[in-house]
């Protein structure tokens, strides 16, 4: 062993054992538990029960609904801030001198506690007092103030708690388009404009694809995030009414704690790290490599 | 501007369009701040009002006076420091070197931070809240801190490893050729030229453990609870107190908002960072 490789590894250690002990030790525990019956309250008594926590977890439907509400969840906020957002970049890159002022408010949300927004969120929305209905009687939109119950409806509550996400997260995607964006190359829009293409020609045949590697990290880092939300649906409705916006993490963790039942949440767990990990490999192959092909 | 200024139907399209979108977007927190000065009576009226009929500081009298909100914030504060000064002590060294003597332990070793960003808290939760509870810090700042620095480690990696990838390797060459030696040149020269990134990225660091609210419900109870948890609490503690919940969510959010407004540049650039390189 070089002098080198003994600075490379002492340099590495302490990342390493915060790693090895406080991630890698933690996932391999989730997995072994998720074959034994433990309970929260008492964790070192154990009883090897084999795959039933897997079969009890996949053949629950409260799991099932809960699995869905989450895709419904990730892909209803997905579409609405990514679309906000990309759009907010195009406009801004459109302004003449540079947007500064408007860029300045967008960053407001990016530090925003969670939990505040779902608070604020839930004052918007709330029967009674939620402004957010006044505001839609007064433009005439609706007849009455209690026309619309965003959070206590069962049908529609899921799209209403992912309100917060989108406000919250649609500054990421429009101030990281937006550098995408100002670093497209200007002679190569310049070149097009001069062979005749119209603008929507420009965005489509230019702008795209040489956004394609931003927008795919984007599209990566927040269906993660947004499929993990447990914080802001939690402080706008714990999970209710009646259980309907209930989340995948949300599930996990009423499963261990509400429940005391740390084996099946260890399962659940177990899972959704695994669906994790394949969702963000196949968008990572799928959308990411060819550009770089 | 190259071309003369006129007046053109388009550009003022698009401004108006900008101006709405940045508008509509900054109103909700507006509110927020507008609701906390009202006194507590007109918070709940029914139909509500956009501005107050009064301005009072009823709200935030309550919060600081009559409630676990400022012993929560001390609790906030000391796990965010300590998260802060572990996760950087940790991740700064180690980023250095994955980025400076690439070989294929410091490639996996980025790899694997990288990976770790994917794993859902609740998945990680579970396994901790055990974990900590065999070593008895259910509940305690230590115990929380080590929850946090979980998180906060992979984050201080990937960010910090993109801020050394502009070091000139010559910089510790120059240094080694002057007698110092590898520990010694990262140290001086290195860490003073690079003291910007640091800061950056302790500042995320920072913010991360202050937001953090799964971690902290799943970990820590009456004796160490965090601002979010006790702010989360004024929903079924104490019935709907909207007024005090709004005085608290500015309380807690604000010094953020105005740090992050602050620090605007640097933290877009840290953040748009990755997303734009290649």
């Amino acid at each position: 062993m070089s002098g080198e490789d003994r600075f490379v590894l002492c340099m590495l250690a302490p990342a390493l054992a915060v790693l090895g002990l406080l991630v890698a030790y933690p996932v391999g525990l989730l997995m072994f538990d998720s074959f034994f019956k433990v309970d929260t309250i008492t964790p070192h008594i154990r009883d090897w029960v084999g795959l039933k926590n897997y079969i009890d977890a996949l053949t629950s439907k409260r799991v099932a609904e809960s699995a869905f509400r989450t895709i419904q969840y990730s892909v209803f906020a997905l579409f609405f801030e990514f679309t906000f957002g990309f759009c907010a970049a195009l406009l801004f890159s459109a302004l003449p001198g540079r947007s500064r002022w408007h860029r300045t408010v967008f960053t407001l949300p990016l530090m925003v506690p969670p939990i505040v927004a779902g608070l604020l969120w839930r004052f918007l929305l709330v029967g009674n007092i939620g402004i957010l209905n006044y505001g839609l009687v007064q433009l005439g939109i609706i007849r009455d103030p209690d026309a619309i119950a965003w959070l206590s409806d069962e049908d529609i509550v899921i799209y209403s708690v992912s309100f917060a996400d989108i406000w919250l997260t649609t500054s990421f995607v429009a101030l990281v388009s937006y550098a995408g964006l100002m670093n497209i190359p200007k002679d190569l829009l310049e070149a097009a404009r001069i062979d005749g293409a119209n603008a929507v020609k420009r965005f489509w045949h230019v702008t795209l694809p040489l956004m394609r590697p931003v927008i795919a990290v984007i599209v990566i880092v927040r269906a993660v995030d947004a499929a993990k939300t447990f914080d802001l649906i939690w402080i706008q409705t714990q999970g209710g009414p009646n259980h309907a916006s209930e989340v995948f993490s949300m599930n996990i963790y009423q499963r261990m704690v509400r429940f005391g039942d740390l084996g099946e949440a260890s399962a659940s767990g177990t899972l959704f790290l695994i669906v994790m990990m394949l969702l963000a490999a196949a968008a990572y192959w799928k959308i990411w490599r060819p550009a770089h092909a | 501007m190259r071309r003369a200024r006129r007046f053109n139907i388009n550009g003022i399209l698009v401004n108006a369009a900008a101006l709405a979108l940045v508008l509509s977007y900054a109103l909700p927190y507006v509110y927020l701040l507008i609701t906390s000065i009202k006194p507590a009576a007109d918070v709940q009226q029914i139909p509500p009002s956009f501005l107050p009929a009064v301005v009072s500081l009823e709200n935030f009298r309550e919060v600081l006076q009559s409630s676990a909100l400022p012993k929560a914030f001390a609790s906030s504060l000391a796990v965010a420091v300590l998260t802060t000064v572990f996760s950087l002590a940790a991740a700064v060294p180690a980023a250095y070197v994955a980025t400076q003597y690439r070989r294929r332990i410091t490639t996996l070793f980025l790899l694997f931070a990288l990976v770790t960003r994917m794993v859902p808290s609740v998945s990680l939760g579970v396994p901790l809240f055990q974990l900590l509870k065999s070593l008895g810090l259910l509940d305690t700042i230590p115990g929380l801190v080590l929850a946090h620095t979980s998180a906060a480690v992979p984050l201080a990696l990937l960010l910090m490893s993109a801020f050394f990838e502009g070091v000139p390797k010559e910089l510790e060459e120059a240094a080694r050729m002057d007698g110092c030696t590898r520990f010694q040149a990262f140290r001086k020269i290195i860490l003073p030229v690079m003291i910007g990134g640091i800061a950056v990225t302790a500042l995320f660091t920072f913010i991360t453990s202050w937001n953090e609210f799964l971690y902290a419900l799943l970990l820590t109870s009456e004796a160490t609870k965090t601002a979010p948890i006790v702010i989360a609490e004024y929903n079924s503690v104490y019935g709907l107190a909207w007024g005090a919940m709004t005085a608290a969510a500015v309380l807690y959010s604000l010094p953020v908002i105005v740090v992050t407004l602050a620090l605007q540049k640097q933290i877009v650039g840290g953040l748009t960072f990755g997303a734009v390189k290649g």
